[in-house]
């Protein structure tokens, strides 16, 4: 497992809003650590049996907490994550969709400044099954086993997560980057943590049309990555020009596009999946290559 | 949102970044009015590119051209954006064009100025751009570094690091995915001149742009009726030539549904992702608009219920096909409350596929054999 295990205490910006609220009742009843939630002018109140403070600094002081998933409106969130940032917090989850690049592009700048990480934005969070689960993902369906899983989406990670655990092959962690072109972590520092994490056997590596993270991903995996790495794009039927839903899904000026990852993927090693059910079959198949060896 | 070049001429000039005099008008018979002396450009206004290549720029001599060219010009439509109007303005005795735009960059993760000492050209295409990462907070340095960079010396330096540090300042306050002049002029009497100008305003960021408050309906005009309708709904809605409508949640996951059809030998009808925890009221409304596209002959509805209940999404399809009992329907539903889903659906005769690719296969079957018995007649 990767950056969250059970022990790791998480407050919740946010948390009594409509979709913090529902969300900190999923987590805590999964199992995760929850230590706190902030809301301003709430401190003293409790959310789901747990404080609210209304600061970040104080919330950290009273537990100590190290992560902090955010789900406050898209304009406060740069503010609230400098808050985090300022307090201590080492891991920000930023699950809010819609915030303006250029305030994402000043906390990137502020997160790296401070050395620390941020999952997000526009991202379902991140989970190790069993131990942790930090945003809005649905826990049923992910199970506990070798698979180290990356992905710039939320609902199709769910489903090919519902493809490996259906086909008994369980995940040590799964990270949704999320589909903003501006983002905190990307591919490359979570390839390399899954790649020096025991746990992990095969990595699976969703990527989607957009920009060029995946084929700078493919070069840094042929150069770093000592796993096997299986591929999946979305988005080999998307029109060029348009916008596909998330932020970061567009094909510019004939860049982006889904051929042009596939490619770099197999010129690279990566072994590319064309449906969700197809990543697991490469997955046990990697893995059976792996008993051999 | 792109905006005409008009527009961003008037922003610029409101920034303090030096444009042309210049009028618009709406009628070829405007240009008897205007005073800018001969020869003058008239310039299609218009938000699709590949302007000038398609005619949409000319420079007539006199009133009398200019009145037959604006005639002309009025009725031009390129790319598919209609002329909104002209933009008149007088020809500039041109010295030299640079290039000059300011943007995010995805891989950097931070804004960059991109400059070339060659204007007017695609800038896409150019090996002879260079790109510099403006560091935060901004300092105006960072502008004379450009222009120093792309050799300019003298008064020339000074003019054009002072408009690349305003182009700066107004890609940030107004939130802009793009602030670009191309070209920008030196004259033969050494003015720095923005001649033509390109503003993308960021889409997430209007909310809290009051300048911009009501522009965004009159911006949309490179979507289709449905889409425009759909973007105005909050549902994220592309068509596409096929025969299958597709309506799923989250966006890889409807990519990923739309080149599984694909792969199977189905023709995908659009893209339309109904976003996450959509209610039944949002999810019987986007039922709606891909309905109404004529090409479709069959829907396949892809939910995978993490946050989004499986048994509003039923209840939508349920009120869908009590008022279009005719159309063929394929329902995939996986996850939160899939079991009362199941029950609320069995009211409308609708079978629930659990499995994703044999509902894609199903409507890649239902879709083939529409097209099989038309043949045959």
């Amino acid at each position: 497992m990767i950056l969250v295990n059970k022990d790791t205490k998480v407050i919740v910006q946010g948390a009594t809003g409509k979709m913090g609220s529902a969300h900190t009742k999923r987590m805590k009843e999964y199992g995760t650590r929850l230590v706190g939630g902030v809301t301003p002018g709430k401190g003293g109140e409790t959310i789901h049996g747990l404080p609210v403070f209304d600061t970040v600094a104080e919330a950290v002081r009273e537990t100590a907490a190290t992560c902090s998933v955010i789900f406050v409106p898209p304009y406060l969130a740069l503010d609230a994550g400098y808050e985090a940032l300022n307090a201590g917090i080492s891991l920000l989850v930023l699950i809010t969709e819609g915030i303006p690049p250029q305030d994402t592009a000043k906390l990137v700048a502020a997160v790296k400044a401070k050395g620390a990480r941020l999952i997000g934005p526009n991202c379902p969070g991140i989970i190790t099954p069993g131990e942790s689960l930090i945003g809005i993902l649905p826990g049923s369906i992910f199970k506990s086993g070798p698979v180290g899983m990356v992905s710039k989406s939320g609902t199709l990670t769910y489903e090919i997560a519902l493809a490996l655990s259906d086909a008994g092959q369980g995940q040590s962690t799964c990270v949704g980057v999320g589909g903003d072109p501006i983002k905190g972590l990307d591919y490359p520092e979570l390839l390399s943590l899954f790649d020096n994490d025991p746990q992990t056997e095969v990595i699976v590596l969703i990527g989607e049309i957009g920009g060029n993270a995946e084929e700078e991903a493919a070069e840094y995996i042929k150069k770093n990555i000592k796993k096997p790495v299986i591929g999946y794009i979305a988005g080999q039927t998307a029109p060029p020009g348009k916008r596909m839903g998330h932020a970061g899904a567009i094909i510019s000026g004939g860049k982006g596009t889904a051929q042009s990852k596939i490619e770099a993927f197999e010129a690279c090693g990566v072994k590319v999946a064309k449906t969700p059910a197809e990543v697991a079959q490469r997955v046990a198949e990697a893995r059976k290559q792996l008993a051999r060896a | 949102m792109n905006l005409y070049e008009y527009e961003a001429k008037r922003i610029f000039a409101e920034h303090g970044i030096p444009v042309p005099p210049s009028v618009t008008v709406t009628k070829p018979e405007e240009v008897r009015k205007i005073h800018l002396g001969y020869p003058i450009a008239l310039k299609c206004q218009v938000l699709s590119g590949g302007r000038k290549k398609a005619g949409g720029v000319k420079f007539p001599k006199d009133l009398k051209e200019a009145e037959s060219t604006a005639k002309e010009l009025l009725q031009l439509t390129i790319g598919g954006s209609k002329t909104k109007c002209l933009l008149v303005e007088p020809a500039l005795q041109i010295a030299r064009e640079l290039y000059l735009g300011v943007t995010l960059d995805r891989n950097q993760g931070c804004p960059i100025f991109i400059a070339s000492a060659e204007g007017g050209i695609e800038i896409e295409s150019s090996d002879k751009v260079l790109t510099m990462p403006i560091p935060y907070p901004f300092h105006p340095f960072v502008g004379r570094e450009l222009a120093k960079q792309l050799g300019l010396t003298g008064s020339i330096l000074v003019k054009v690091a002072d408009i690349a540090n305003k182009l700066y300042k107004l890609f940030e306050s107004k939130d802009l995915d793009l602030a670009e002049i191309n070209p920008l002029v030196i004259t033969v009497g050494d003015d720095v001149v923005a001649l033509d100008g390109k503003i993308i305003v960021n889409d997430d960021s209007l909310d809290r742009q009051k300048y911009f408050s009501g522009w965004k309906e009159d911006h949309l005009s490179d979507l289709s009726d449905r889409e425009k309708r759909a973007t105005m709904a909050g549902l994220n809605l592309v068509e596409l030539d096929g025969n299958i409508g597709i309506l799923c949640n989250g966006a890889g996951l409807t990519m990923a549904t739309m080149d599984m059809v694909k792969a199977f030998g189905g023709q995908p009808g659009n893209f339309l992702d109904v976003g996450g925890g959509s209610d039944q009221k949002k999810t019987l409304q986007a039922l709606e608009i891909v309905n109404e596209n004529p090409k479709v002959e069959v829907i396949l509805l892809n939910i995978l219920g993490g946050i989004t209940a499986c048994d509003e999404v039923a209840g939508a399809l349920v009120d869908f096909m009590e008022k279009y009992p005719q159309r063929k329907m394929v329902v995939r539903l996986r996850g939160n409350n899939q079991d009362k889903a199941e029950q609320v659906l069995s009211k409308s005769g609708l079978k629930l596929i659990p499995d994703l690719e044999a509902a894609v296969k199903d409507a890649v079957a239902k879709s083939n054999a529409k097209q099989a018995v038309g043949a045959k007649a």
